[in-house]
């Protein structure tokens, strides 16, 4: 007696339809599960047992063999549990089970469904195969409905089942549950909390409006990591396609609380300065799993300590930086991962990080600030447009009543209409920050900006590269100011963020 | 003194070939005033060709601070300019500011070195020996191979004083390098100048307590050339180039003609850096305004922006 039951996989970030077929044929009890399942799906026949058995059904005692097709995808996961259990009771007595309808979920050994990882891309992509009816743990109901308007049905436990089988119960359609833990608080600072640096605060507002990396340079407890944490609050709020696309690498990486739904507020990753390249970029033997780079899509990465990263580590950066996006390859396949982010990059002046302090006395040597500086290599420079200097704030300073500073609500205005701006001029095409010479040409410059930029050429002595930057940054600049054009002061305020010697 | 020609004195040494060659002391090429110390080094291996101009050393902290830098780079480069040689010990900080400044104004300068020849000390510093040795010389008395040996920077610090007129000081914390060469100078008659700093800088200790001492302050290269009897062709050099600088410096010195550039110009220092937001601050002035003021300032070079915080360029 056969029985098929329709369940998906990831593979990256894309949903994959899979098969779960069940046979129960004549021969030695046992149970088998074929189709390049990884350890937790051979493990999974322990769980579908006694599930099944605690769940009012009986295991059948003869030879029971699971296929899950298409068999040269590998796959893992404990989420085919739930196909694997009807497809099983199915094969054992046809109750009918439904074509045109998909699994997915984890059991308990009491036979209660536990949500799993990866189910918005999937039942987004079985949708898109034309799948009608989804039967989804109950903590994955919110973020199914994300992904389909067909009915989604969340099941909390697989005697549920038994009950609409042999008894025609209906079942509920999408229960929603109570998400198990709210949403983490937001981990965002609101610009009014942070005392005085107008010039690093000018510089976040720019690179919200334009999506400019920025390096924030400044001795230990200067406040850089505070002014990181301030930036996702003045980002604006994500589009719906940009939500479905954190909210599914969120549900990918098991980041998704049970019972979220869509997430709305950009994410804020902030890996520590030892992370293995692997772990940046995304790793996973059968399927790259994503890495903090595409966890930080559409939002911030902040790399605290810069210079104190790995080498591969920091060169793992070059191919987002420059195309939004990584290809990762592994042995068992490769896969395309969105890594769209802002970068917000800190590091001291130099290994003592006393440099242009004038109440400490720098303690390096030129050339230890010479090979500190090395570290970051140049293709990574030469993509960050924005360098601000953070100064030691003296303690006197911090104490004073302070006067109210803009808030990250006003802020967060203004950078949304440069961010129109920006649509209306390429409703398709790049931010500011992600303009390349061609496209800066294009751009109306005023005589006296040309001028002034030609000056700076040759007594700054720009490079071409630096030129570009300051030409992205004085385009964000002129966008905050409402202006088409980019002016002579647009120009000569961009020069202040360029990179120093 | 002794004139003949020495009779272990290398063939090549008097063509003045910018290849290694050995002067030995006895040599005419040997420095006159090197012999007149009391224990000048027997032999000098000499990397490029040894000037015969006068001489005055620069020397000061391998840890200066960007103010010490600027003051040792436009003093070696104001006296590059007239003609002086300026000696010092390719260190880094001081050393290499002055060594870079001095070949900036023209004239051959000459770096003493505590190694072997074929041991550039600090390593970073070889192209700079290179450019040293193209126009004037890189020399010590350390036999070729030597390395970095403590004990043999205060023994060279005597040839530097030795070869010199006079040395400047710029930047020297108390117990230093820079002061052990400053003492040396007093023993060998030479006369000790120096360039003032901050009073919360404790780089300038050692230098105040020389000027204390009496010293004298050093502040162009004016006071450096009235000091020696024989610098007077370089001064008669400098004066023509002295009206000019006046007038560049009351320019600087006042400041921009426009109001709004001056304001900002005006809470400058010409020493301690200030960042953006102090002048935001005191001028209540929005930061992107600051900004603006700080580019037009910087272009028409009446600042300089390092690193994130401006100072008054001179």
């Amino acid at each position: 007696m056969l029985a098929r039951a329709l369940s998906g996989t990831v593979f990256g970030l894309d949903g994959v339809r899979v098969e779960v077929e069940a046979d129960i044929a004549d021969g030695l009890p046992g149970f088998h599960i074929v189709g390049l399942g990884d350890r937790a799906l051979q493990e999974a026949r322990e769980r579908v047992k006694i599930a099944i058995n605690n769940s009012g059904f009986e295991f059948p005692g003869r030879k029971v063999t699971i296929n899950l097709a298409p068999a040269q995808l590998p796959k893992e996961g404990s989420g085919f549990d739930l196909a694997m259990a009807a497809a099983i009771v199915n094969a054992a007595q046809d109750r009918g089970l439904p074509t045109d309808a998909a699994w997915l979920g984890e059991l308990a050994l009491d036979g209660a469904v536990r949500p799993i990882r990866g189910t918005l891309p999937i039942i987004a992509h079985l949708d898109r195969l034309g799948i009608r009816r989804f039967y989804v743990p109950a903590g994955n109901v919110a973020e199914a409905k994300i992904a389909t308007t067909a009915p989604v049905i969340g099941v909390t436990h697989f005697r549920q089942l038994k009950v609409h089988w042999d008894e025609g119960a209906t079942l509920d359609e999408s229960p929603m549950v109570e998400p198990m833990q709210a949403v983490p608080p937001t981990q965002h600072v609101d610009l009014a909390e942070i005392f005085g640096q107008p010039h690093a605060k000018r510089a976040l507002e720019v690179a919200a409006a334009g999506a400019h990396h920025l390096l924030l340079v400044g001795p230990p407890g200067a406040g850089k990591t505070l002014l990181a944490r301030a930036l996702p609050g003045i980002l604006p709020p994500l589009s719906q396609r940009e939500a479905v696309e954190v909210t599914s690498i969120a549900s990918c990486v098991g980041m998704l609380p049970a019972g979220g739904g869509l997430l709305e507020v950009a994410p804020f990753r902030a890996p520590h300065h030892t992370v293995s390249a692997a772990a940046l970029v995304g790793g996973g033997l059968a399927s790259p799993r994503p890495g903090e780079i595409t966890r930080a899509h559409r939002g911030v990465l902040f790399m605290d300590e810069i210079t104190e990263f790995r080498r591969d580590a920091l060169e793992s950066l070059r191919q987002p930086l420059e195309e939004g996006r990584l290809a990762v390859a592994r042995s068992r396949g490769h896969a395309v991962l969105p890594g769209r982010f802002i970068l917000v990059a800190a590091a001291n002046p130099c290994p003592c990080g006393f440099a242009g302090d004038p109440r400490r006395i720098c303690q390096c040597t030129p050339l230890d600030r010479q090979r500190y500086h090395a570290r970051l290599s140049g293709p990574i420079r030469d993509r960050i447009d924005l360098q601000v200097l953070v100064p030691r704030q003296p303690a006197g300073e911090l104490l004073r009543s302070t006067p109210v500073a803009e808030s990250s609500a006003a802020v967060r205005e203004r950078v949304l209409r440069a961010r129109q701006r920006q649509r209306e001029r390429r409703p398709q095409g790049p931010l500011n920050g992600a303009l390349t010479g061609p496209q800066l040409r294009k751009e109306p410059l005023a005589a006296a900006g040309q001028a002034l930029l030609e000056a700076a050429a040759e007594r700054l002595q720009l490079s071409g590269r630096a030129i570009h930057r300051v030409l992205r940054v004085a385009r964000t600049i002129a966008d905050l100011d409402e202006s088409s054009g980019i002016e002579q002061g647009h120009i000569a305020e961009a020069l202040q963020y360029r990179e120093s010697g | 003194m002794d004139r003949s020609p020495h009779p272990d004195r290398p063939p090549h040494a008097a063509e003045g070939i910018s290849s290694n060659s050995v002067v030995a002391l006895g040599d005419p090429d040997y420095p006159a005033l090197l012999t007149q110390i009391h224990d000048p080094p027997p032999r000098l291996y000499v990397k490029g060709r040894l000037p015969a101009e006068p001489m005055i050393a620069i020397v000061g902290s391998r840890r200066a601070t960007p103010y010490g830098q600027r003051a040792a780079h436009r003093l070696g480069r104001d006296l590059s300019e007239v003609g002086v040689v300026v000696v010092s010990g390719l260190a880094r900080g001081i050393d290499a500011a002055a060594h870079r400044g001095a070949l900036e104004g023209g004239s051959p300068t000459v770096a003493v070195m505590a190694t072997g020849l074929d041991r550039i000390y600090p390593p970073e510093h070889g192209e700079l020996a290179q450019a040293i040795a193209q126009s004037g010389a890189v020399i010590t008395e350390a036999e070729p191979g030597t390395p970095p040996l403590p004990g043999r920077f205060p023994v060279r610090n005597r040839i530097i004083s030795g070869l010199s007129l006079g040395v400047i000081v710029v930047e020297a914390a108390q117990r230093s390098g820079a002061l052990i060469t400053a003492r040396m100078a007093a023993e060998q008659g030479r006369d000790v100048l120096c360039v003032p700093g901050s009073i919360e800088n404790p780089l300038a200790i050692g230098v105040h307590q020389l000027i204390k001492d009496g010293a004298k302050l050093v502040q162009t290269v004016e006071d450096v050339l009235d000091e020696f009897a024989e610098l007077s062709r370089a001064r008669a050099r400098a004066q023509a180039r002295v009206h000019a600088r006046t007038r560049a410096r009351t320019r600087a010195d006042s400041g921009p003609q426009d109001p709004e550039l001056l304001a900002v110009w005006e809470l400058l220092d010409w020493v301690e850096p200030r960042h953006h937001d102090d002048l935001a601050a005191m001028m209540n002035l929005d930061i992107k305004e600051v900004n603006r003021r700080l580019t037009m300032l910087e272009l028409s070079g009446y600042i300089i922006g390092d690193c994130g915080a401006v100072t008054r360029a001179s």
